[in-house]
């Protein structure tokens, strides 16, 4: 009788065993398909395959994209991407999300070169293609948005003249040679101190590589041999928080004063607790919306983009001005539950390279 | 030496292959019903948008290098080893392409002009030594493992991180520009067949040809040489091979040769397919090449393994990952569900495995 029982016992958890693991592989191959966004039923549907999934910044790009649809009516989202800034990784994903037969793609190309091949081929399967945030050297594309990076460092640099009362000695901290937006960025940083401070010294750029521990080294050495530095701009994250680090833990905190660029809930923490004492927001929100409402008219009209090239602006933020709403309104977002439609309007480039002035 | 050689390889073409060969044949089939289990859940979901023959053309041609990478792990971890540079390995391989490739397609000033008058010499010769530069990492790969006597795991590593390094220095740390566009255009992207299919345009390019040539090569190898038959007897045990005659070191030497060789490949087909070297791609290749290996049946522990079930392995993820976009599935839920489907398409197989090697 014991047997028996032991016996049904054995039976019975490998029948549970094996009904979970097939019901695993149910799951597992059905389950995440009910996530799926509505699609299909509308008008239009536009694809967003962003740079890179979970930063802040394609995020809230997100968030404005998926509110103009909202406001447009007929319009839903479908948003993609890979996991890291990797073109080997973000072509296959592109060439599945053609076959998904969407009305449009507004993309942020990982390489300028690499991604032309690719975008070439979903064009050809009849996706136009609007590039976000980053581009291809190529004019295959419907058109481009992204923001003014030179005007953004124009603004590093006139809220860091301002924080130091037009005089001293600044530097700046960059990330890895070649990367379009970060030169851009020291480039309008450079003419705005040159141009229009003639009492600060700027003593020019050295690079961190991305990495936060080397970019506090460099600010280190750079403290030995100028001791009455006033101001260093870092041109993202890492670069901003590494020269914040050697400026504390050489004791210079709030003597020397650090801009840092974007508004990420982690560069907000950094400006709150006085890590950072500016950052320049770009408006992804706005790019996003914006991205939307061109494709929104190309595909009812049919008519291609005239001009092709659209920037959005920068904001300096600071912890006087971060509560205002006109500023809070451009920090990024994690999740789309706060983002408001900001109703931003389409500014064409001045030149194909943008960089209008101020 | 010979005689011994003689007298192994007439004992393991006596014993072992037969078991093996009859053991990878159920593996690779049972990993083949799982790819088409697969399939078959996204051609009912998705319809045609999923089920039609441009979409496994892309398919085909995204998992190319992969497929390449994925053959050179194959012979590592049957051999008892594993190769962490391979991602690493293919980036400086490219690097090292794309500049030979730009310096010998002319003088400075016609580069900067964007013109390349003698790209029919810098071409090949760009795609030789980046093919040669792999070759290179992988032997002193092999090297050291077998001379210093570090183990595969830290050597690889470390290779991971000095060719990453290399890659980086020599391109400045930013993508290769000014590669002659010819070199995409007239290799990477040419129709070498193209044909229709249901209205659908199916391209047969160089790295599709590339990388199944390979693999069927390296079948070949695996299955009916001495070098294929040696892999298997120093990954089953490595002391018996030697006590048996076997050069173990010549051989690991040859093996991570091979693998660093066919990350060259895999690197000069990056050149080719994109027009450009990128140094920020590529830093989990190492990861999926080994997970590709893996669910194709081959055994961590090695001594078993087959490259067409490797080949198969390299499809899983890339097929899931088609389907979940085509399915508009977040990408967040994408890598919760192909994590879960590499442990179960694994755990399936030995499975049945064990229950095979029972009867």
């Amino acid at each position: 009788m014991k047997t028996v029982e032991r016996f049904d016992t054995t039976v019975s958890r490998r029948t549970i065993l094996r009904a979970s693991v097939y019901a695993g592989a149910g799951l597992t191959l059905f389950a995440p398909l009910g996530f799926r966004a509505s699609a299909r039923q509308d008008s239009f549907n536009i694809a967003f395959i962003q740079g890179v999934i979970g930063d802040n910044f394609y995020i809230t790009m997100d968030c404005g994209a998926r509110a103009k649809a909202e406001a447009l009516g007929n319009i839903t989202i479908d948003t993609q991407g890979p996991e890291r800034f990797d073109q080997t990784l973000q072509t296959p994903i592109l060439n599945a999300v053609v076959q998904s037969a969407p009305s449009a793609i507004m993309m942020a190309p990982n390489d300028r070169q690499g991604m032309i091949a690719p975008i070439q081929a979903a064009i050809d399967a009849g996706v136009p293609v609007l590039c976000v945030d980053t581009t291809i050297d190529s004019d295959i594309q419907l058109g481009d948005v992204a923001t003014d990076n030179v005007q953004g460092g124009r603004l590093a640099g006139r809220g860091l003249a301002d924080l130091i009362g037009g005089t001293g000695k600044v530097f700046v901290v960059n990330t890895i040679p070649g990367v379009s937006t970060t030169d851009q960025r020291e480039q309008g940083f450079r003419e705005a101190i040159e141009s229009e401070f003639p009492e600060i010294n700027y003593l020019g750029q050295e690079y961190d590589n991305d990495d936060a521990n080397l970019a506090a080294q460099i600010t280190a050495a750079r403290l030995q041999s100028d001791p009455d530095l006033s101001g260093i701009f870092g041109t993202n994250l890492f670069s901003a928080q590494g020269a914040a680090a050697a400026v504390r833990e050489q004791g210079l905190q709030g003597k020397v004063k650090i801009v840092g660029f974007d508004a990420g809930p982690t560069q907000v923490q950094d400006l709150r607790s006085e890590v950072v004492d500016i950052l320049i927001a770009q408006h992804p929100g706005d790019i996003g919306e914006i991205a939307v409402q061109l494709l929104h008219d190309f595909l009812t009209t049919g008519e291609p983009l005239d001009p092709k090239d659209y920037v959005t602006g920068a904001t300096i933020v600071t912890r006087d001005n971060i509560d205002d709403p006109e500023v809070a309104r451009y920090l990024y977002v994690a999740d789309c539950a706060n983002y408001t439609l900001a109703n931003a309007e389409p500014m064409p480039a001045a030149s194909p390279v943008a960089t209008p002035t101020a | 030496m010979t005689a011994a050689n003689e007298a192994y390889d007439e004992l393991v073409t006596e014993v072992l292959p037969a078991h093996e060969r009859y053991l990878s044949r159920i593996s690779k089939s049972f990993t083949l019903l799982i790819l088409f289990a697969i399939i078959i859940v996204f051609a009912l979901r998705e319809g045609s948008s999923f089920f039609n023959a441009r979409n496994f053309n892309d398919i085909i041609i995204d998992s190319s290098q992969l497929v390449v990478l994925s053959v050179g792990m194959t012979f590592v971890i049957i051999a008892a080893g594993i190769d962490l540079s391979v991602g690493s390995i293919l980036v400086l391989s490219s690097v090292v392409a794309a500049q030979v490739t730009i310096a010998l397609s002319g003088s400075p000033q016609d580069i900067a002009k964007f013109q390349f008058p003698t790209q029919s010499v810098g071409i090949p010769i760009g795609l030789l030594a980046g093919v040669a530069t792999g070759l290179l990492c992988g032997m002193v790969n092999g090297l050291l493992i077998t001379r210093l006597q570090v183990p595969a795991f830290i050597v690889t590593l470390g290779m991971l991180g000095i060719a990453l390094g290399f890659g980086q220095l020599l391109s400045g740390g930013t993508s290769v520009p000014n590669v002659p566009p010819a070199i995409q255009s007239e290799i990477g992207l040419r129709e070498l067949v193209a044909f229709d299919v249901g209205g659908q345009r199916v391209r047969i390019t160089p790295p599709v040809v590339i990388a199944y040539g390979i693999a069927i090569v390296a079948a070949l190898v695996l299955n009916r040489t001495r070098f294929g038959r040696y892999s298997y007897a120093i990954g089953s045990n490595a002391a018996a091979a030697m006590r048996a005659g076997i050069n173990v070191k010549l051989h690991l030497v040859k093996i991570y040769t091979l693998s660093g060789l066919l990350a060259g490949v895999a690197g000069a087909m990056d050149l080719m397919r994109f027009g450009t070297a990128s140094v920020g791609s590529h830093q989990a290749d190492n990861l999926a090449a080994i997970s590709a290996t893996v669910i194709g049946g081959t055994s961590l522990f090695g001594g078993i393994g087959t490259i067409g079930g490797t080949v198969i392995g390299a499809f899983i993820p890339t097929v899931l990952r088609n389907g979940l976009v085509i399915a508009r599935v977040q990408p967040f839920w994408q890598n919760v569900a192909i994590g879960a489907v590499l442990i179960l398409a694994v755990y399936l197989d030995q499975r049945r495995r064990r229950a095979e090697e029972r009867m």
